[in-house]
C-alpha cells in the first residue's frame, strides 16, 4: 500500500476479511486492527519524509495458533521497538500527544522484532490465537 | 465519522460517531474547533454509536480535555462500549476523563 494515511480503511477491511477467514473472535480482530493501523501510521509517519512517496507493504498469515503480520518498507531505517514508551500514568495536564500508537502495539501483540535488512526495515508482529 | 456538536443547557452535548481511524482524526481536527471554543463549559461526548478508536482519535479526546483543563470547562465521557473501553484503559485515558 502506498504510504497514504487515506489508504487506511482499506487496510482495516482487508484485516477484517483475514481475521474472519481465520475465524477469530470480533474482539481479537478490534484489537488486531488498531495495532497494525498505529504499526503502518507510524511506518508512513517516520520511514519516509514529509511530502514524500514510498511504499508499506503488509503481509498476515495464520498457522491456526498464531497470526503473523509482516510491515515492510524502504524507507529510512527505524526501529519502533525502541521508540521511548508513552506513560500511561501521567495527569491530562503532563500528557503528551506522541508515543500513544507504539504503546497500543505492544499492550495488543505478544511479540514485536525490528530487522533492518537489504535497505528494508521489517517489523515483525505476532498474536497468539487462544484455541478453544 | 462524524462530531455532531449542540449547545445543551449552557454547556456542549457531542455525539461521536462511527470510526475514529488515523484519517477520520485529521480531518476532525477541524470539526473540534467549536468544542475547544466552548472548553470553559461543561463538554459531554456521547459515544454510545462510536465504533472504533486509534491513538489519533484519543488524541483528539486528549485534547479536548487539555482545553477545558486550562479554560475551566469540564469534559464527561457517556456510553462507550467494551473495545473502546480496552482501549481507554491501556492507554490510562480511563483515569483522566470522567466516564459514565
Amino acid at each position: 500500500m502506498p504510504n497514504d494515511i487515506e489508504t487506511i480503511p482499506q487496510l482495516c477491511e482487508t484485516i477484517d476479511s483475514f481475521a474472519e477467514e481465520s475465524g477469530l473472535e470480533m474482539s481479537l480482530t478490534m484489537s488486531l486492527n488498531l495495532a497494525i493501523e498505529e504499526a503502518v501510521v507510524n511506518v508512513m509517519e517516520y520511514a519516509y519524509p514529509a511530502g514524500t512517496k514510498g511504499e508499506v507493504d503488509v503481509q498476515m498469515s495464520s498457522n491456526g495458533q498464531e497470526i503473523v503480520f509482516i510491515l515492510s518498507d524502504s524507507g529510512v531505517a527505524f526501529d519502533p521497538t525502541k521508540h521511548k514508551e508513552a506513560d500511561t500514568t501521567l495527569s491530562a495536564e503532563e500528557r503528551s500527544i506522541g508515543g500513544l500508537g507504539i504503546h497500543l502495539v505492544r499492550q495488543i501483540m505478544d511479540s514485536i522484532s525490528y530487522q533492518r535488512t537489504e535497505g528494508r526495515n521489517i517489523l515483525t508482529l505476532k498474536k497468539k490465537i487462544l484455541t478453544i | 465519522m462524524t462530531f455532531d456538536i449542540k449547545e445543551q443547557n449552557g454547556g456542549m452535548a457531542v455525539t461521536v460517531s462511527g470510526r475514529l481511524d488515523t484519517p477520520a482524526a485529521v480531518k476532525a481536527q477541524q470539526e473540534i474547533a467549536p468544542i475547544l471554543e466552548n472548553a470553559d463549559k461543561e463538554i459531554v461526548l456521547d459515544c454510545t454509536d462510536l465504533e472504533y478508536i486509534s491513538s489519533s482519535g484519543l488524541r483528539l479526546f486528549l485534547t479536548i480535555r487539555k482545553e477545558a483543563a486550562s479554560k475551566g470547562g469540564k469534559v464527561i465521557i457517556e456510553h462507550i462500549n467494551d473495545e473502546i473501553k480496552k482501549v481507554f484503559m491501556m492507554t490510562g485515558f480511563y483515569n483522566l476523563f470522567e466516564i459514565r
